[in-house]
């Protein structure tokens, strides 16, 4: 058996040669052993004649089958039709090159948390983790031994992330309105949603500041195509560098590759750009699992999109070790969205809308109410439902790489049931959490008697809304208001970065009179440190952050005025009459708890030209020139004349005279017309 | 009787006239035309054309001969040499330079790394043959004393050299066949490859694979051995959910190339262009799923089946799905990567057919020659295009910058010339010098050609500027031309007065007839 292998190994004996020649260059001794083992490797009798490693290997378990394993190496030469090219078939009859383990797992959970919040809405919150192998820092990838190795992390940021020295990315999807006074607190205490459209910040090393901005915008642009938005849009008219938002809560752990350099904060924000389901896709795409099973078979855009708010959000870090000196990625993906259960319900019974008939509807019993007068109540507070109709799909099985199953836990109050649906029976749990069965289609029903009764909502620590003042197309006003509805003082960071168009006069900045707030308060006493970056135009905007104490149960409003300015032509947006959407100001909570908040964003109106304005100037202006040219040139050029003798010509050329001309003209005809007369009657 | 202002106005009239077209059309233009940097139209067109002859590649070789003392013999070898190269038809010249061996100079560049010069090493034996290193860039000839005799032996040398061992040169340059790239397997050249390796498969067990190591054992040195030529980038990774819709070919009987091909999907793997490097190969091992095809594809009869896909890379197809928390071993991927090591060659574009390589060294010398000859002949054929371009659209323009690439790639590649003309320049060192400058020939030229301000059409066409402009010439226009032709229609005062006056004691005389 042995011989007859070795005779067809002779086939493959030349290509075997190269590379043991190569080996030999490179390294004499330990590559070029591994290389005679190779000649051994499907040749199981070997195993004690072989060396090293491989001897090794027989012993390892799972490779050796006594007796019963045999393997042969055939060289063929196989014919297919375009691509002639020899195959090497390796055919086991028990295979050994396949080891099956006791358990493999990688780096990846998945998590939904699910939350009734009052009047029917429904909070979805996904939760992906997943960490990337472990890679030297500063090696360059053309090193001859240097090889990215992917499991569970996608393979498409850590290229990026070299390329731009990214050491922390975060980005941020969001649409749609939280309504923080019946809702309570943001998902994550608001560190995971950004403002309406896309927010970026990222972390980079670099040499310069300059050097910095220009990582970033290759950053943006390699996210721009990876997630299907307008990022590349991005430039340094948008771009803030925070002083004191957004830092990393532990700023220290965060590695320099490069000892030289240093860590720079970078943000910007789209806020007119619509999330969508091309947003979600490449996010879905990036789970191993890709939609096909555990929690990601619910992410469809139809439905996620259909939300009241949602957001989806990356966050990636670099993690090192000290005393290795490896480094890893870790990356947290979250699509977090709230549904209008009702709605959705509706839509996924009834997807074309039809009135409700007479039977069904739900009048108000107080009200007087017939067969053609109803009141209607305004909303249902029983129901039972299943995730399956609000998604329009079931959980397929679990998520199989990760060390432990999918899970989907539910946050309920008293009056709510909730269970699992496998295999056409209901299971419940005690902590309402529940491990999804591999393979198994899965469905979480909920059903209540109560669906106003949730879970006590959090309190937010304060209340912030910003909305645009004046009117006039030259200036407008800004206007925050801060509601403390606690009672204890509140401590934030205000950030805002404004676009350069917006000329804020930062000396207008105030405290307005309100009625709520404390009579002896200034702006002095409550402004502890402000940061302010005017705008320069097309080049950066205006940049302001400031520490803000809001004392215990109080509304202030604190606003300030600016100028609009006029816009190139060029520059206005092909829907420049839609107005300019002016992103978030971003709130940081520090004391007395750490909370996250942003407004709502702004629609700023600006003096927009009518579109064919240049081409009627062009034409004004080339009227009058040509008209004053014209005059000009006819004043030059033609003849000049005494009034007199003007007069005489006039009067040769003049209209009486070319009357007389020809009414005389007539008059001889007539004159000749009578006389022929005159003599036909003689005649 | 008034003094005449005829004259004058005349006067004005034609000055105003002059003003207008000697003056106002040429500053016009002058001021609306784009800028056009004047390239160098004709000489690239004399390269495009082939009119220059410039290139001679001369390579040298040395003859080494431990045994006897052939003064002659070189001198000899030359001649039988220029006359076998005249046989054929040079599409690009080339030609060996013959020389004795010389221990000490080639001795201090051997030193550094292996071989830096082709050395023929003539061995006296009982048979007449020849035999190409298999790590060296070095022939050895075996000769016997009747071959002296009968003075065969420059011819032998001469037939050996041109035709075996540098046959890559014999049969790309001194054929019909020219440099433009005609295989369609190989990716184009890229001094930077990315190279992408995925374990695909249909089910979402957890599957491991000890890739590192086999990688670093098997490929590495591969990678080191393809340096001079192309620096590889790695990745490796597994993907879940995905046989490449190979399911679909389960239910039919004869699986043939051209239904693989229809039915293959390679989307998710072809869309990972996060990468820098512009060319990029694939390995992909694909498994089948369990429960879309739980026996196993079953157009693959083994255990395993290979398919080179042109210019993408190798497709490993298993006949059996991976059973929940397998381990690729070293054993399994050991022969695959030796097969994806072979078929590398053909990706390439270094061989043509899947015989192997008898001599990888000499035919990566030739290859990094004949890539030198392509990269000079591609830089050439996108300048002759930028002059296309720029003939083809007389009112774009042509920015200083695409000037300054194109003289400096024109200069690099007589730099790169002169290297390859230079017959005692020849080693190792000069060849991967001229190398690295084609590359950035070539990325000059193409720098040129793709320069913003051209190709994107950011440019006004004349019919543009006319009609911003025709407002305010037409009337000017109108009024000036129009202005003159009265002046030069009207009669001077007298004459006009005195037909004036004629009429008139016409029209009397008329009157006083009627």
């Amino acid at each position: 058996m042995r011989l007859i292998g070795m005779v067809q190994l002779i086939g493959i004996a030349s290509w075997i040669g190269l590379f043991s020649r190569v080996i030999r260059a490179v390294e004499a001794e330990g590559t070029s052993l591994g290389f005679e083992i190779d000649q051994d490797i499907d040749l199981q009798g070997d195993c004690n004649e072989s060396l090293g490693n491989y001897k090794h290997n027989c012993k390892s378990g799972f490779l050796s089958n006594e007796g019963g394993s045999e393997t042969e190496i055939e060289v063929t030469e196989t014919v297919i039709e375009d691509a002639p090219q020899p195959t090497i078939n390796l055919r086991t009859r028990e295979d050994d090159s396949i080891a099956v383990k006791d358990q493999i797992w990688y780096p990846y959970s998945e998590h939904l948390s699910i939350k009734p919040l009052p009047k029917n809405y429904l909070l979805a919150s996904f939760d992906f983790d997943t960490q990337s192998n472990e890679f030297v820092p500063g090696k360059p990838s053309t090193d001859f031994d240097d090889y990215s190795h992917y499991t569970v992390f996608p393979k498409a940021f850590k290229p990026i992330l070299d390329q731009t020295s990214t050491r922390q990315l975060h980005l941020r999807f969001t649409r749609g309105f939280w309504d923080a006074e019946s809702w309570g607190r943001l998902p994550h205490d608001g560190f995971k949603s950004g403002g309406s459209g896309v927010e970026i910040w990222a972390i980079l090393e670099a040499d310069s500041k300059d050097s910095a901005f220009r990582q970033w915008k290759t950053l943006v642009n390699s996210l721009s195509g990876l997630f299907c938005a307008s990022m590349n849009f991005i430039d340094g008219s948008k771009t803030t560098f925070p002083v004191e938002s957004f830092h990393p809560v532990d700023d220290t752990t965060l590695p320099l590759f490069d000892q030289n350099k240093q860590l720079y904060l970078v943000r910007a924000a789209l806020a007119n750009e619509p999330i969508c389901t091309e947003n979600l896709t490449p996010l879905v795409k990036l789970f191993p699992t890709k939609g096909k099973s555990g929690i990601t078979t619910l992410l469809d855009g139809h439905k996620v999109f259909d939300s009241s708010w949602h957001s989806l959000s990356v966050d990636i870090s670099t993690d090192c070790d000290d005393q290795t000196e490896r480094c890893s990625h870790s990356l947290q993906a979250l699509v977090d969205m709230v549904i209008n259960v009702p709605n959705t319900l509706a839509r996924s019974e009834n997807p074309i809308p039809k009135p409700l008939p007479g039977d069904k509807l739900r009048c108000d019993l107080d009200k007087p109410h017939d067969a053609f007068h109803c009141f209607q109540l305004p909303y249902e507070t029983e129901g039972s439902y299943g995730l399956s109709q609000l998604f329009g799909k079931y959980i397929q099985g679990s998520s199989l790489m990760s060390q432990e199953p999918s899970q989907v836990c539910v946050d309920i109050a008293d009056s709510w049931n909730t269970f699992i649906q496998v295999n056409g029976s209901l299971f419940a749990t005690t902590d309402n959490c529940f491990e999804l069965k591999d393979f198994q289609q899965q469905d979480i029903y909920f059903e209540s008697n109560n669906t106003n009764e949730v879970v006590d909502v959090e309190p937010v620590p304060v209340y912030v809304s910003r909305s645009l003042t004046g009117y006039g197309q030259d200036r407008g006003g800004l206007r925050t208001v801060f509601v403390n509805p606690q009672d204890e003082p509140v401590t934030l960071i205000y950030f805002e970065s404004l676009p350069w168009f917006m000329r804020i006069y930062l000396s207008t900045m105030h405290l307005e009179d309100n009625p709520q707030s404390p009579v002896n308060i200034s702006l002095d006493d409550i402004l502890q440190s402000t940061y302010y970056m005017p705008a320069a135009d097309r080049v950066r905007p205006t940049h302001l952050e400031y520490k803000i104490t809001i004392p215990a149960n109080t509304t202030l409003a604190v606003s300030y005025q600016f100028d609009k300015s006029l816009l190139q032509y060029a520059e206005y947006p092909p829907d420049a009459n839609h107005g300019f959407e002016i992103e978030s100001a971003v709130i940081t909570v520090i004391e007395p708890t750490t909370y996250q908040l942003r407004t709502a964003t702004l629609l700023l109106l600006l003096s927009t030209p009518d579109f064919s304005m240049p081409y009627n100037v062009i034409i004004l202006t080339s009227t009058v020139m040509g008209l004053i040219f014209g005059t000009l040139f006819n004043l030059l050029v033609k003849k000049m004349l005494p009034v007199e003798e003007a007069d005489k010509i006039q009067e040769g050329n003049g209209l009486r005279n070319k009357i007389q001309l020809f009414k005389s003209r007539i008059m001889a005809k007539f004159n000749l017309k009578r006389r022929e007369v005159k003599t036909d009657l003689k005649e | 009787m008034y003094p005449t202002t005829f004259k004058l106005r005349k006067l004005i009239g034609v000055c105003f006239l002059a003003l207008y077209l000697l003056l106002g059309v040429p500053l016009w233009y002058k001021l609306t035309t784009t800028y056009r940097a004047p390239l160098p139209i004709e000489y690239i067109q004399a390269l495009h054309d082939d009119r220059l002859h410039d290139i001679h590649m001369v390579i040298p070789v040395y003859l080494k001969c431990d045994s006897y003392k052939f003064p002659d013999l070189h001198k000899a070898v030359q001649v039988q040499v220029n006359s076998l190269l005249d046989t054929k038809d040079q599409g690009i010249p080339w030609s060996l330079q013959l020389m004795p061996y010389d221990a000490e100079k080639l001795q201090d560049s051997n030193n550094l790394n292996g071989s830096d010069y082709h050395v023929v090493n003539l061995v006296l034996d009982e048979a007449v043959g020849f035999s190409l290193a298999y790590d060296t860039k070095e022939t050895t000839v075996f000769f016997d004393d009747p071959s002296i005799i009968t003075n065969d032996l420059p011819f032998f040398i001469a037939q050996t050299l041109v035709e075996h061992a540098f046959e890559l040169e014999w049969s790309v340059l001194s054929g019909d066949e020219r440099l433009e790239v005609t295989n369609s397997m190989a990716i184009s050249y890229r001094p930077n490859i990315h190279l992408s390796i995925s374990l695909l498969t249909g089910d979402g067990y957890p599957v491991s694979w000890e890739i590192d190591s086999t990688l670093k054992k098997y490929f590495s040195p591969l990678r080191k051995f393809l340096s001079p030529l192309v620096n590889f980038t790695v990745d490796t990774g597994i993907l879940y959910y995905n046989d490449l819709n190979l399911h679909t070919l389960n239910n039919r009987q004869n699986v043939t190339w051209k239904d693989l091909s229809h039915a293959v999907d390679l989307s998710e793997l072809l869309s990972m262009n996060y990468f820098s490097e512009a060319a990029s190969l694939n390995l992909a091992i694909v498994f089948p799923s369990e429960q879309n095809s739980k026996d196993g594809f079953n157009f693959i009869n083994d255990n395993w089946y290979s398919f080179l896909v042109p210019q993408w890379g190798m497709l490993t197809i298993n006949k059996y799905p991976l059973k929940q928390n397998s381990s690729l071993t070293e054993n399994y991927l050991t022969p695959i990567m030796y097969q994806f090591a072979t078929d590398i060659f053909q990706l390439l574009g270094l061989k043509k057919d899947s015989q192997e390589l008898t001599s990888p060294c000499i035919t990566i010398d030739s290859f990094r020659r004949i890539t030198i000859l392509q990269n000079i002949h591609k830089a050439e054929e996108t300048l002759w295009s930028l002059v296309k371009l720029t003939q083809s659209f007389q009112t774009m323009s042509i920015p200083e910058e695409v000037l300054g690439n194109v003289t400096e790639a024109l200069d690099l590649r007589l730099q790169i010339i002169d290297m390859l003309n230079d017959p005692l320049q020849g080693g190792d060192e000069s060849w991967n010098r001229a190398l690295i400058l084609s590359n950035k020939l070539v990325e000059l030229s193409e720098a040129a050609f793709f320069h913003g301000e051209m190709v994107q059409q950011n440019f006004f066409p004349q019919e543009h500027k006319l009609a911003v402009y025709l407002p305010l010439l037409g009337p000017i226009t109108v009024v000036t031309f129009f202005g003159f032709i009265r002046l030069i229609k009207e009669k001077p005062d007298g004459k006009k007065r005195h037909s004036n006056g004629s009429e008139k004691s016409s029209e009397i005389e008329g009157k006083k007839s009627n």
